[in-house]
Formats: structure tokens, sequence, C-alpha cells
């Protein structure tokens, strides 16, 4: 069914289970040929999604187009999608040639196509050898090829991938991840990528889209996401270790020479605020501030390949030092009143000797965020992109109730993760049935 | 609180076809304090070292230590180990306080004592932990129902802490701040700890050193350092750095490496090293130098970013071989100088044709 120059367009959809928006209002134009990654926590309904676009659930409102078509009502089988799933959904009585035609047999293809295809994509995924075997004598990542296999011989017009590399361990990833490139330019067709970890979508997605609670937060490219997040949200999702996330008031600068210049207020440090970002602090003069600081922003002063004033460090306890291939990732603690963790990424190794002293690390300024504490809006570099976000949808950020920003969102994770059941139990065999239906 | 020594350790299994080593001949010891995290793929033998450790399994052969005392024939409930498991197990009818004090109630110790000992591991375990307390298992997080483990773990005072995958399923987000709360805890209980993970960022992250298994036996013992910069044999160099270290045939004769019908001089120390004939070189992303007159263009397939390290990872291939190159971020559109690219010989590591043996390793760099 052709469609190889189409797009996916996803118009104001709304998916409920019972009163529950599972997905709220999503509006999404994938382009032809794109791999679109969905990224989010457990429950924000990146996988009621995919399960929307494969037709497995039926939407309550909006419309989806698979280039010119609208296809709401159009069956799953009939909207000819291919799906990976995390946990491969091959059929364990089914040897590994039957697992990868059962597609192609199941539209009645010829003999001769569906054992061209097979051994061709067979082939493709380094297990030719394996055709013979049943699952269960297979490694994770063999049957994660299968899967990958199966997608490779049909003909879809859309292919979905549900956390696929869920269960491959880190040494496997990057090969499968180029498993998975590899079929989707292959293919030519548009894919969307489901995730909930923003390093793999980072490193896979042309373009990424941050669900949260149902709601689109933000898309972009990788890039994009990272330095100029539109809310506090995306910001802390996006970036491993995560943004260092402090509590500050806005106050003005009391030396005489700095006069009319304003000051980021912690209780354990406090930062000059840069002329450029003047403008857009000044409104919250004597008023609250979620600031923002990643974690290769700050540096050993003399070290730094910023430009360093004297009064623009924090001081930290060093709890761990983690070795990295570009220096080391040290996890520190703020000295007075009350210790809160953060983190700084250095390109140089600091010294074991270092652990349990305190140490001042200078701040990159122009490089900070700044976030409104009451909606969590972006009030610097990712102003521009914001999505309107209802306040209740962005996490507390930390001293505003003495917990840190992530126990907030451990809590909040729990609450939304009662999303249905069968949203986290899929398999390929409930598509197949459907598709045979 | 005490160290930890393992002796010759051998486990065999009866399987289908006849004897199965699951541990073969395993040697170790872990410093007072310290925490040695146990690394490896899955099926290489490091939850059944644990199990052996804890008194849940016996060796076959060998003997095991804390400190001096010979724990090999002792009974797991006597060894005083504390374990934490990838699923938590929490008496899910108890509220996380029940679950802390259901120990010290079926041993006997006095209602005081008990609150005594729970009042102390809370306060240890953090400002905010004082309200998990009151809650039952299922309104908690995987996060804080981890914690209540460990702290019902701690409040038992325990000789050795064993921990297995402890965090395996945590969501990724979660996971990179329940690492931190525990290897904080560690440090503050300061408890000899094994803990067992496949997962070679975290062992990285949570080990003062780490134990490198494969196959029942154990590989390499050692630092970050030692076993990035001088692995004992290829399958540490490869399962330790991500992007996985890209391994390219060449060969050595007449102070010069040949690969693939090229051939460049190599650095005289090298040269003097390596013996002529057929080689491995070890090459990570990492370790390529750019814009070399005698460099060899990349031919690009994908490159993925990593913002906080300030770089990219370009894959592709060069001289008809897969390879992973690092660049700065800033470049990472430009692809500057990749058209002349040629691996930097002096960090290299180098491998035997035929074996795992590694011929010549850089040692760390200095970076100061």
């Amino acid at each position: 069914m052709g469609l190889a120059s189409g797009g996916i367009v996803i118009e104001h959809v709304v998916k409920r289970f019972g009163e529950r928006a599972v997905v709220d209002d999503l509006t999404l134009h994938i382009q032809p040929g794109e791999l679109f990654v969905l990224v989010g926590p457990s429950g924000c309904g990146k996988t009621t999604t995919l399960r929307l676009l494969a037709g497995l659930e039926p939407v309550s409102e909006g419309r989806i187009y698979f280039g010119e078509r609208l296809v709401n009502d159009i069956r799953p089988r009939d909207r000819n999608v291919a799906m990976v799933f995390q946990d491969y959904a091959i059929f364990p009585h089914l040897t590994v040639f039957e697992n990868i035609a059962y597609g192609l047999r199941a539209r009645h293809a010829p003999r001769g196509l569906i054992n061209e295809r097979v051994t061709s994509a067979a082939r493709l995924f380094r297990i030719e050898h394996l055709l013979g075997r049943k699952p269960r004598q297979l490694s994770g990542g063999e049957r994660q090829r299968v899967a990958l296999a199966r997608a490779m011989v049909r003909d879809a017009t859309l292919y979905l991938y549900d956390e696929p590399l869920a269960n491959l361990d880190a040494q496997l990833r990057h090969q499968a991840r180029e498993d998975i490139l590899t079929l989707h330019r292959q293919k030519g067709q548009p894919a969307v990528y489901v995730t909930h970890d923003q390093a793999e979508a980072m490193a896979l997605g042309d373009r990424i889209a941050v669900m949260r609670d149902g709601k689109l937060q933000q898309v972009g490219s990788g890039l994009d996401l990272y330095e100029r997040p539109c809310n506090q949200f995306v910001a802390f999702f996006i970036g491993t270790p995560g943004i260092n996330l402090f509590e500050v008031e806005v106050r003005p600068d009391e030396r005489p020479e700095h006069g009319g210049r304003l000051r980021l207020v912690h209780p354990a440090f406090s930062l000059p605020v840069p002329a450029e970002f003047q403008t857009q602090v000044v409104p919250y003069l004597g008023q609250r501030l979620t600031l923002g600081i990643r974690p290769e922003h700050l540096q050993p002063p003399r070290r730094a390949d910023f430009a360093v004033s004297e009064d623009s460090t924090i001081r930290g306890l060093v709890n761990v030092i983690e070795p990295t291939v570009s220096g080391c990732t040290v996890y520190l603690s703020t000295l007075e009143p009350t210790p809160r963790d953060f983190v700084a990424t250095l390109k140089a190794r600091l010294p074991g000797s270092y652990l349990g002293r305190d140490i001042p690390l200078a701040v990159n300024l122009r490089k900070i965020h700044l976030f409104d504490p009451a909606d969590g809006r972006a009030l610097l570099h990712g102003a521009a992109a914001a999505v309107p976000v209802p306040a209740a949808a962005v996490p507390v950020p930390a001293a505003v109730n003495g917990r840190s920003a992530g126990d907030e969102t451990d809590r909040q994770g729990k609450a939304t993760v009662q999303e249905p059941a069968k949203e986290q139990q899929t398999s390929e065999a409930s598509t197949e049935r459907e598709e045979q239906a | 609180m005490t160290s930890l020594r393992l002796e010759h350790i051998v486990k065999d299994y009866d399987g289908p076809g006849g004897r199965q080593p699951a541990l073969r001949d395993i040697s170790l010891e872990v410093a007072d304090g310290e925490t040695l995290a146990i690394v490896g793929p899955s099926g290489c033998g490091k939850s059944t070292l644990l199990k052996i450790v804890a008194g849940l399994e016996f060796p076959t052969h060998g003997r095991i230590y804390y400190g001096n005392i010979d724990m090999t024939d002792i009974k797991p409930q006597d060894r005083g180990v504390g374990m934490v498991f990838q699923d938590y197990a929490l008496y899910p009818a108890m509220k996380s306080k029940g679950n802390l004090a259901y120990y010290f109630e079926h041993h006997d110790y006095t209602h005081e004592q008990m609150e005594e000992r729970v009042r102390r591991t809370a306060e240890l375990m953090g400002v905010d932990f004082q309200h998990l307390l009151g809650r039952f298992p299922e309104t908690l997080s995987g996060g804080e129902q981890q914690r209540v483990a460990i702290a019902r773990c701690i409040v038992r005072d325990p000789t050795i802490f064993l921990m297995d995958e402890p965090i395996v399923n945590l969501d990724a987000k979660r996971r990179e701040k329940t690492r931190i709360e525990i290897k904080k805890l560690l440090r503050t209980f300061g408890v000899t700890t094994l803990y067992v993970t496949h997962d070679q960022q975290e062992a990285i992250f949570m080990g003062d050193r780490l134990a490198v298994m494969r196959a029942g036996r154990i590989e390499q013992v050692g630092s970050f350092d030692d076993l990035y910069y001088s692995p004992a044999n290829l399958f540490v160099a490869t399962f330790i750095g991500s992007p996985p270290l890209n391994i390219l045939p060449a060969a050595v004769s007449e102070g010069r490496l040949h690969m693939a019908g090229q051939s460049w001089p190599l650095p005289p120390e090298l040269a003097e090293r390596l013996p002529p004939g057929p080689l491995r070189l070890g090459v990570r992303a990492e370790h390529w130098l750019r814009d070399q007159p005698d460099g060899l263009p990349l031919e690009i397939s994908h490159s993925e970013r990593i913002p906080t390290e300030r770089i990219a990872i370009v894959h592709g291939h060069w001289l008809g071989q897969r390879v992973t190159v690092s660049l700065p971020l800033e470049q990472a559109d430009s692809k500057s100088g990749l058209a002349r690219l040629r691996p930097d010989w002096e960090q290299l590591l180098y491998f035997a044709a035929d074996d795992e043996r590694v011929l010549a390793s850089p040692g760390p760099p200095e970076l100061f």
C-alpha cells in the first residue's frame, strides 16, 4: 500500500481510560523517512500513543493520518504497521525461520519471496546460522535480531519500536542500536521509537518528543532539548547526570560597585546574574526562581574553559568520584545549612585524596537555566520553545518542601504508573491475531 | 565489620551433561570497609559467588574467611550477612518500620532496644527517610522500597553486605539517583560490600575496585584505570569501556604497522616491543588523531551526541572496518578532520592475533 512519501500526522489526539486522559491533546507531524523518538517516564502515555498508531486502541478524540489517509477507523491489519517489542514477542513453538516468515505467510506471500526475504534479512542481522533453531536456544541479543528480521521482511507503512533495547546488556545495546538504524534506513519509512531512556533517545532520534502525564512537553533535536529545554521537567529529564536544580531568591547586589545588578541567592551560595539575562530576571526581584546548572558547567576555577569571576563559585563536599573517559563525574553536596546533592562532570581526573574534602567549583554563568517556580517555564534559553504546560504538571523544585526534586518525580512517577496494565503487556501475538481477524 | 577472603573457591553443579563447573578456582580479598563490584555477562557465575559468600550455597572446594574466621561450614543465619536483591522482597503486609523491626521481634530484644536501633538507622539513612517509616511497601516507589530494603539490612549491623543487582528494576532516571544514595550509605556505614551487577558503568560507580568475571573465573581485579588502560586480556578490554573497543587486524614488520594494504611507521618504543607478525589493535573512540598527513578517510554512518561530556561519537568504517570515533561536540556537525584520520599508535592496546594476550598497553594518561 505504498505511501513511501507519506508522513504521519497525529492531530489533537486524546485517549481516555475511564475518566483519565492517558494521552491528552497530542499533535505531532512525523516526516517521511524520519526516525521519531517518544521519550518520557513510565506512565507518560508514550506506549499508548504507539498503540493508537498501530490501531490496537481506538482514539477517544482527534485524528491520525498515514499520509493523506485518515486511519482512525482502519483495523490494525489494514494499517500495515510493523512493531518491534521489548520482549521480542517471538513465538516459542516456531523456528527462527518461521518466526521471521510469519507476517509474510499471514499475507499469503509466495514461497519463493518468503525464502528470499527471510534469508536476506537473516544475513543482514547475522542470524543465518540460527534459522532452524527454536527461540529458547537463542540468547537475548539473538532473539532481538529475530524480531528485527521479522520487521525487515515486511513492507510496512510505519515501523513502531516499543523499548526494543530494554532487555539487553549494555554491551549489546550499541550493536542493537546500529541494527535498528540499519533497518530504518533500508526501509526508508517513518518510524516511531518509544523509550524511557533519554540517552537512547539522544543517540537514535532525528527528532525527540518529550511526554509527561499524557501531554507533549517539547519536540526538538537532542541538543535542542538539552541546551534549550522549554521547562524544568524537560531540563531534568534530558541529560545524564541530570541538571542540578537549586531554589534561589532574586536580590539586588548590595555592594556599591555592583549597583543595579542582581544576584541569585541560595542558602549555600550566591551568584551574580549576567548582564545579558538582567531583563528576564528583573520581574522576579524579591521572588523565588529555580536555578538549573548542567554538570559540565561546573569546573575547577583554574581549569575552567569559560570566564570565571571570584564571586561565581559553589562549594561542595566531595562524596563520590566516578572515572569517565574524558575525566570524571564528581558527586558533591552543598555545605550549609542543609546538605543538598549536586553533580559536576570534570575534564580532568580528580585524585581520590579529594574524597570527603570541600572544593570550590566555578559556574559558567552564561549557561545557567532559570525556571519560574509557579509553572516550571524556562525564562532564558528555552523560553521561545515553550509549549504551554499547566502548573500542576511540573515538579516542585528542591528546597520548597525540604525534599529533593528527584524525590518529587519519584512520587509523582509512582502516582501515574497506574496506567491500565494492558499498556505494559503488549505482544506481537495480539497484533498478529488482530491482523488475521 | 570485617575483611573478606576467598581461597580457591570451586563450585560444581550436577547438570544434564554431567558435572558443570560454575566457579573455577576463585581467590579474592576485600578489605575492611571496601566495596568490591563484581561485573560480568549473564551466566558468568557472579550471583553464585555471592550466594557462596552468604552461605546459601556451599563450595565444592575452597575456604571462605570473614577476617580470620573460617566461615566455610557456617550456616547462613549465623554469618551475619545483609543481602539486598533486585526485587526488594519487603514484607508487603507491614509498614516500613515493621519491616525494619521484624528481625528484633524474632530475636530476644526488648521493645526499647528495637526502637533504639530503628531510630538510629533511620537517622543514618538521612533526613527524608523518616517519612517512609509509616508507609506500606506498595505506596513506595521502587527507589524508596530499595532504600527500606537497605535499611532493613543495616539495622541488623551486618558483618558483610551483599547486593545483587539492587537497582536493575528501576528506570534510568531513578537508577541514577538511587545509586548515589546507595554509594553514600555504603560510605557512611563503611561495611565491607560485594556488589554484583552486569552493568559496567554501575560497577565503575559503585566499586572501590572491580572484579571482572567470565565463565566462572575472575579475569582481573583492579581500579577502573587498571582495567581500562592496562586490561589483563582482550575480554576485559572489550567488556570495560563505552562505546565498546574496536578490534582491527594488523601486522608488524620492520618497525612498520600494516593494515589493509596501508602501512605506517611505529613509534620506536612500540616497534621494539611488538613482535613481528600478525596482531590485533584495540582502538577506543578517543584514540584517534584527526587531520593527519598520513590519515585515511572515515566513511560515516551515523553519530550520537553526549552533551554532558561535550563529545559526539561518530560511527563508521575506516579501512573497511567498523569503528567509533569521538569528536568534540562543537565539531560534531562539521565532522572536521575525519577525512585524514588514523589511530594514535601510542594510546592503543595491542593483542596477539590468535589468543587474548596483551602485547602492549599504554597505562593511564597524565591528566594533571
